[in-house]
């Protein structure tokens, strides 16, 4: 039974056709696309580069589309104050120091009136010292503007400008007051 | 007989007005309280005893109007009180025993004041006169404009700061921690012991004459003042000693450099020892000499 089922297929296969032919002749197509030159492999990066590209100019036009309108102009403020003596090299210093500084000579005046003439004269030479030393500082930072410790000496300086100031106003205050003048 | 005795009634009433007025009060006091003392012009010397009280003697001027002397629970208070907007003479002398260990506090115009034997805490202000201090172990705080100011440590470590604008500052065997500032006065820290010194002037002279304390800071800044440094110690620390104008006198560590192509100032950075310890001195026209004894 299997074997004359087995010789009925073979007979068959046999009976096929060993060769078909396509429908068209292929080989004129084929021909071509071995003549064409080779594609270059950078083409496809070139084409990644420019699409960043135009995706960046484009977003950036589009921010400052966006923002064009909301940028505030940059201004320069000026102080009101006039700075004399309180200057840092060849800056100003900061207007709550002047301030500082001048509420502090008025309350100083204040006091000093009610002293004897030696104790203000005494008061008036030595914050003389502070002045000339500052103006000292400063002409020596003119002739080497980095140096550190000059800057910290004229820092210093003016702090002990503030600090006298304020000593001797609170102290010629503090011990009237305590003794009922 | 009329005319002597129009003399003598004349004579008692232009006296009258110049004749100082002794005083001698006392007062019961907290052991370890706190007296203020206020005096214009004149003087005030207080002395620490061993009893629970206050004692005030001395003279009053004949402008004072009232000597008040009064306490409340631990504040004893004693003022020399002066007729509203009088300008005239009047000074007052006085001499206070309070306990050893009260806290004081004193403010003069004039007047100098000297302390001694108080173990607490010592507040001292005056414009023009003097300030002498002797601890016995508290913090010592003192203010003047154009007095001198001298302050003698008790043996204990304590807190000592002085100022004075004029004046020259001066401790002496003072130990623990130092800050002092004058304008054009002198400083000198001599005998003493410290974990900290800052000492700053403008035109002052500052002598450093004491040992600094392992691990200790020592901080000196002038701007024309010169600077003379004796450690009592071998120090250990790193030094940073500058000036823009002076020289630098070292008789250890290396020889100072010159820093800057726009002045003959010097530079010296090194360190002694373990280097554990921290000085640091600047000044910008003062020579500055750094030796141990």
């Amino acid at each position: 039974m299997t074997t004359e089922y087995e010789d009925r297929i073979e007979k068959a296969a046999r009976s096929l056709r060993t060769e078909i032919s396509p429908e068209r002749d292929l080989w004129p197509g084929i021909a071509e696309a071995i003549a064409e030159p080779e594609r270059s492999r950078w083409t496809p990066l070139l084409a990644q580069a420019a699409a960043v590209i135009l995706l960046v100019g484009g977003s950036s036009a589009i921010t400052y589309m966006t923002v064009k309108n909301d940028v505030q102009p940059v201004t320069e403020v000026t102080p009101n104050l006039v700075f004399e003596r309180a200057s840092f090299g060849n800056h100003n210093l900061g207007p709550g120091f002047q301030d500082a500084r001048d509420g502090l000579a008025v309350e100083l005046d204040a006091e000093l009136a009610r002293l004897s003439p030696a104790a203000r004269a005494e008061v008036d030479a030595n914050l003389e010292v502070i002045h000339k030393a500052i103006v000292e500082i400063n002409a020596a930072l003119e002739q080497d503007p980095g140096n550190t410790m000059l800057q910290q000496k004229l820092l210093q300086a003016y702090r002990e400008e503030l600090s006298m100031l304020r000593r001797v106003s609170g102290l010629t205050r503090n011990v009237m007051v305590r003794n009922d003048i | 007989m009329m005319n002597r005795l129009t003399l003598i009634l004349l004579g008692c009433l232009l006296a009258w007005p110049v004749m100082a007025e002794d005083v001698d009060r006392r007062l019961d006091a907290a052991a370890d309280g706190y007296v203020h003392v206020s005096n214009t012009s004149g003087s005030v010397t207080v002395r620490g005893w061993s009893r629970d009280e206050v004692e005030v003697s001395g003279t009053l001027g004949r402008n004072v109007e009232e000597l008040v002397f009064e306490r409340k629970g631990n504040k004893v208070t004693i003022k020399v009180k002066l007729p509203k907007g009088s300008s005239r003479s009047s000074d007052a002398d006085l001499r206070i025993s309070v306990p050893a260990m009260s806290s004081i506090d004193i403010g003069t115009i004039s007047a100098d004041i000297d302390v001694a034997d108080v173990s607490g805490f010592q507040s001292l202000h005056t414009v023009s006169g003097d300030i002498t201090s002797e601890s016995a172990g508290g913090d010592v705080t003192a203010e003047a404009v154009s007095g001198d100011i001298d302050i003698v440590g008790g043996g204990q470590d304590s807190q000592f700061q002085a100022n004075s604008v004029s004046g020259d500052v001066s401790f002496f065997r003072a130990s623990g921690t130092l800050e002092a500032e004058t304008v054009t006065g002198d400083l000198v820290a001599d005998e003493g012991s410290f974990d900290r010194a800052d000492l700053n002037s403008v035109n002052g002279e500052i002598l450093f004459l004491s040992e600094l304390r392992k691990g200790g800071r020592l901080t000196i800044e002038t701007v024309n003042g010169e600077v003379g440094v004796e450690f009592s110690n071998e120090v250990s620390a790193r030094f940073d000693i500058e000036s823009f104008n002076g020289d630098i006198d070292n008789c250890f560590g290396p020889e100072a450099v010159r820093t800057s192509r726009y002045s003959p100032g010097t530079e010296l950075s090194f360190q002694h020892g373990s280097g554990d310890g921290r000085v640091t001195i600047s000044t910008m026209n003062g020579d500055i000499s750094v030796c141990v004894d």
